[in-house]
């Protein structure tokens, strides 16, 4: 938390903070109703069972007994594991070289190729999709194109294997320049002493880059990287939408979040989809705790 | 990143389609219908609320569709009907799932797909039409479009409004060019199929689509297969993996496996690209197929012709149905006989039904137009100036008419689009994934409460 | 989640330097760079190509160039036409949507980020925690209670169906929380309270001020997480007047291939509605992306 100034007197301070409350109220008004209610009302749902014939039972903790030895959940899970663990760091370790590229201050045209790198995200996950699902086309779609007319064998972009990278891709395509973004303007914070201090002692752009930069970066590339545990086990749009056009690589259990999904939407179970949301939320949860504690550990 | 509940809410445009399910929704007792005789409405009731003045709220997809209200308007000043396009199939289905649900906000009259009309009777969502008259429509339809509409008890859920009986669109240049006559049984066309790519390896004699088994069923339904059926209020039968299936199975695994038929996913930019680039040498279609394919594949103007299905044995003639769609009414309507009049009148009325082929070019259900001068005559330039709808309507006839569907048909075909589906792309053993299809579906009806048998 | 602050504010409308400035420019970083240029605008590149083609020519020309045909006039025309008009509806309804959303939320965020960074009530941190943990859990399954909870207040199938959900933003919250203990000091707060200013008025007059590159960060995520908002108005709303564009496109993409009455015409439609409908949003950007990039900068920097 915030480390706030020594107040004048204890009482005043105290009376002051609960205006506070007055403060926070509005937000947490809405919070609770758009957020806290439905949330709790989930809950409440992931308690019962339903059925075509019989109706509404009770059904305690079963649905997550269910969802604990549930195979397609867990394979999921561990999909997403796996997408978080490559896809994450390569949009990362991009986001980050961009940001230190432009930073240097050693390139032409910056500003026009900051913005264009982070045009994608003002695109609507609708409208990305659109546009990848023919670049990847397997017949007509330039990139086969382009490999055919150099004679390689064309890459089937939609295939098993290669799937969870082009829906990697995607999320590259989307996020990169975001997180550039973010990155970028964190390193235009960085006080010029740090800077100083470092060129006076004759250090090269790299070792300015290696030794000041990217340390000063920690807590916006954590920031970052929490946000981004929240994205891929949330992982969703992108293999929806690619779905349609290959509805055989990506199965209605393709990830955790697309099991919820297909089961409140498709097979009429709520109470199921509610119990594996909670479930999800928890993973989450241990997953960004676990980051955070490693990111911390190696500070010290 | 950011937001990433927001962002996650952003579903895309092509996901629509497949967006939600359609099993039954969830408002807790499960109505079987009319086990109780019906007693009719009095011509005098009908007479006074049509004279009453009513707002009804339709939810439909079809563009333009405020002509033909209008008609019905001008016949009923007193009933005002509001036309809302609240989504194509899925998404309103959805929608009105979760209207029922909520037990506010379901419009007065609904367009549903025939196969979804099982899935919103079975938690009482629909009003059985008979008591406002519907059984005297009977003789009008096709038998093998009512029966999709009525119920195990006899109800009559919905009236039909357009169907898609199954023919074959094929590409006559091509066709010409190697020498291949049009195929007259699915023999004929495996032999076809087998020359075609043999000899241009850029072509394929038609696309086995895999992400939907709207082919799939069509071709079980002119085979003859019955795989779904309610057998009482809480039995259903299952039948997708029996003899003829497995038939249908290894014919269509092993042209794909062969290489001699694509298997790419369709309605997708890769095939609209194929259509237009003469990659596809046919398309298996439905009646609506001509008019869409006009539209997306200009180019190739002139070039295509229409035949039937080709046939299992020699001399047959049957076909199996692809879409189509109905007027329901909505059980919690405060307007019952104006919400019903509306159903019959729309899809009924001779000049209501005549516009809808007109101009929403839907093909018609209602045996009047099958036979209609005007209809079956018109010649198409695409086709090569054919009567491609005179085509259909012949194919029509051969429908067989005792095709059901089950109340959780979401679930059937998404389940076949990760069994069977997947099969056919992976090249992988079909027969095995047909028991898949046919375990997971019994098991998911099971865990819904019902008895299935075989 | 706490990230926690304990350094001094530092610049939070950058002012700080550019170390490298005059630094000799290398053309070999200039050209990598202009590749990753390259591949972040290619999809970008298809689309408008797209939206200049008939039907016909968008699938029988190369993808990645114009074809001999330019129909982008009337693909544009057709747009604003189709269905009388309703696409218009739809781009008003989506910024319309948009903006009080962000407008809102942004509002939201700014007292809230400022209550929980400079008041030290009794349960800041449990609520605060609480805010943040709330989006750990994936919505996909809060949208059919939430739409029984709206239904129940007579809600559904009006703007407020879209719009009060956007609302609660707690990214928004965290950034605005981060932003408050860089750009505000406390001896400004101190120095307005002993002239004897009320807290309400110090947040207005002084507070708010000092916020606005936050703000309008806030702002423009919240614009781009509304614009982008599909799911939740696909199932609150059935009436086509009262869609944003996302819903409306996807209703005329599902157009293009649903069986019966279908027709492959809507195609050039729904490409040359999704350029039309992004142009808005990257206008938004340009135009403020001077105060954006320093939102940001606060956001990143606090450690």
């Amino acid at each position: 938390m915030s480390v706030m100034t020594v107040p004048p007197s204890r009482r005043a301070s105290a009376r002051r903070n609960g205006v506070g409350y007055l403060f926070v109220a509005p937000f947490l008004l809405v919070f609770v109703a758009m957020l806290v209610a439905p949330l709790a009302y989930a809950g409440y749902l992931s308690l019962f069972r339903e059925q075509l014939i019989g109706g509404v039972s009770f059904s305690g903790l079963d649905n997550y007994i269910q969802a604990l030895s549930d195979e397609r959940l867990l394979d999921g899970v561990l999909r997403v594991s796996r997408f978080f663990l490559v896809q994450v760091p390569i949009m990362l370790g991009l986001a980050l070289s961009f940001a230190l590229a432009l930073d240097s201050g050693m390139m032409w045209l910056s500003r026009v190729i900051r913005l264009g790198i982070f045009l994608p995200y003002a695109v609507p996950g609708v409208i990305a999709a659109l546009m990848w699902s023919y670049l990847y086309g397997p017949q007509f779609g330039p990139i086969t194109q382009l490999a055919e007319a150099l004679g390689l064998p064309a890459p089937n972009l939609l295939s098993s294997d290669l799937m969870l990278g082009s829906v990697a891709n995607i999320v590259t395509w989307e996020f990169t320049g975001y997180n550039m973004i973010i990155l970028y303007a964190a390193l235009r914070a960085i006080p010029t002493e740090l800077y100083e201090a470092a060129a006076v002692d004759g250090a090269g752009a790299w070792r300015i880059a290696w030794n000041v930069k990217i340390p000063a970066l920690r807590p916006a590339l954590l920031m970052a990287l929490i946000f981004s545990v929240i994205g891929s086990f949330q992982l969703f749009n992108e293999p929806e939408l690619l779905q349609r056009l290959a509805p055989n690589v990506i199965d209605s259990a393709y990830t955790p979040n697309m099991y919820t999904y297909s089961m409140a939407f498709i097979s009429q179970d709520v109470n199921y989809a509610a119990a594996v949301s909670f479930l999800l939320g928890l993973v989450i949860v241990v997953v960004s705790y676990t980051v955070q504690f490693a990111v911390a550990r190696r500070r010290t | 990143m950011t937001l990433p509940r927001m962002r996650r809410l952003a579903v895309g445009a092509a996901a629509t389609l497949f967006l939600a399910g359609c099993a039954g929704g969830t408002t807790g007792s499960t109505n079987d219908g009319g086990d109780k005789p019906v007693a009719a409405i009095s011509q005098a009731d009908i007479d006074k609320a049509m004279k009453t003045p009513t707002e009804l709220t339709f939810w439909t997809w079809l563009p333009d569709i405020e002509k033909e209200v209008a008609l019905f308007q001008k016949k009923y000043p007193a009933i005002s009907v509001k036309v809302i396009n609240a989504g194509n199939s899925q998404a309103e289905y959805t929608k009105l799932r979760t209207a029922l649900k909520a037990g506010s906000g379901a419009p007065d009259v609904v367009q549903i797909e025939y196969q979804h009309i099982p899935g919103f009777t079975i938690t009482g969502g629909l009003l059985d039409l008979r008591p406002y008259g519907a059984e005297a429509l009977k003789d009008r339809f096709v038998d093998w479009a009512w029966g999709q509409v009525s119920g195990r008890n006899g109800e009559v859920w919905a009236i039909p409004q357009d169907t898609g009986p199954m023919g074959m669109l094929y590409r006559k240049d091509i066709f010409d060019k190697h020498g291949i006559e049009p195929p007259k049984t699915w023999d004929e066309f495996a032999a076809a199929a087998r020359k075609l790519h043999a000899a241009d390896p850029s072509v394929y004699l038609t696309n086995f689509p895999t992400n939907h088994n709207s082919i799939w069923t069509g071709l079980m339904w002119q085979a003859g297969v019955k795989p779904f059926q309610m057998k009482s209020a809480d039995q259903v039968s299952v039948d997708v993996a029996g003899e003829t299936s497995k038939k249908l199975a290894s014919y269509w695994s092993g042209l794909v496996k062969e290489g001699v038929l694509s298997a790419d996913a369709d309605f997708s930019d890769q095939w609209f690209q194929g259509l237009n680039k003469g990659r596809y040498a046919t398309w298996l279609t439905a009646a609506w197929g001509p008019l869409f394919l006009s539209t997306s594949a200009k180019e190739t103007r002139g070039k295509w012709r229409v035949a039937p299905l080709p046939q299992w044995t020699a001399g047959e003639q049957k076909s199996g149905n692809w879409g189509g769609s109905t007027s329901a009414v909505v059980k919690t309507t405060k307007n019952p006989i104006a919400a019903a009049m509306f159903a019959q009148f729309l899809n009924t009325d001779p000049e209501s039904a005549k516009m809808l082929t007109t101009l929403q070019f839907l093909y018609p259900p209602t045996k009047a137009l099958l036979s209609d001068q005007g209809f079956v005559d018109q010649k198409s330039d695409f086709y090569g100036g054919q009567q491609v709808n005179k085509v259909f309507a012949d194919i029509s006839d051969t429908v067989p008419a005792d095709f059901t569907w089950l109340p959780f048909m979401d679930q059937i075909n998404n389940d076949w689009n990760e069994t069977v589906g997947k099969s056919l792309a992976d090249k992988t053993d079909t027969d095995a994934a047909l028991d898949k299809w046919q375990q997971t579906i019994t098991t998911f009806a099971e865990k819904q409460g019902f008895k299935v048998a075989r | 989640m706490t990230v926690t602050a304990t350094a001094p504010p530092r610049a939070a409308t950058g002012a700080a330097h550019s170390a490298a400035a005059g630094r000799r420019r290398s053309p070999l970083l200039t050209l990598g760079m202009l590749a990753a240029f390259v591949y972040f605008l290619l999809p970008l590149f298809w689309l408008v190509v797209a939206a200049t083609k008939s039907t016909g020519a968008l699938f029988s020309s190369f993808g990645l160039w114009f074809g001999d045909d330019f129909a982008l006039p009337a693909n544009v025309r057709n747009v604003f036409t189709a269905d009388g008009g309703v696409y218009v509806d739809w781009l008003l309804n989506t910024a319309m949507y948009a903006l009080v959303s962000a407008g809102g939320a942004a509002l939201l965020a700014a007292l809230g980020g400022y209550g929980f960074a400079k008041f030290a009530f009794r349960g800041n941190r449990l609520l605060f925690g609480a805010v943040l943990g709330a989006i750990m859990v994936p919505s996909t399954a809060l949208v059919i209670p939430t739409y029984l909870i709206f239904s129940n207040v007579g809600l559904v199938n009006t703007p407020w169906a879209v719009i009060l959900p956007s609302l609660a933003n707690p990214f928004g919250l965290y950034l605005m929380r981060v932003y408050v203990e860089g750009a505000v000091p406390d001896s400004i707060l101190e120095a307005a309270r002993i002239d004897g200013a009320g807290e309400f008025r110090i947040f207005r007059q002084v507070v708010l001020r000092l916020l606005a590159p936050g703000f309008v960060t806030v702002l423009l995520f919240t614009l781009v997480a509304t614009w982008n908002n599909y799911f939740l108005p696909l199932i609150m709303l059935n009436n086509p007047s009262l869609y944003p564009v996302t819903v409306g496109l996807a209703n005329w993409a599902a157009r293009a291939s649903v069986g019966g009455g279908g027709t492959g015409d809507v195609i050039p439609l729904v490409v040359t509605g999704s350029l039309l409908s992004i142009i808005p949003l990257i206008a938004a950007f340009l135009m403020l992306q001077r105060y954006w990039q320093n939102g940001l900068t606060a956001g990143g920097v606090k450690q």
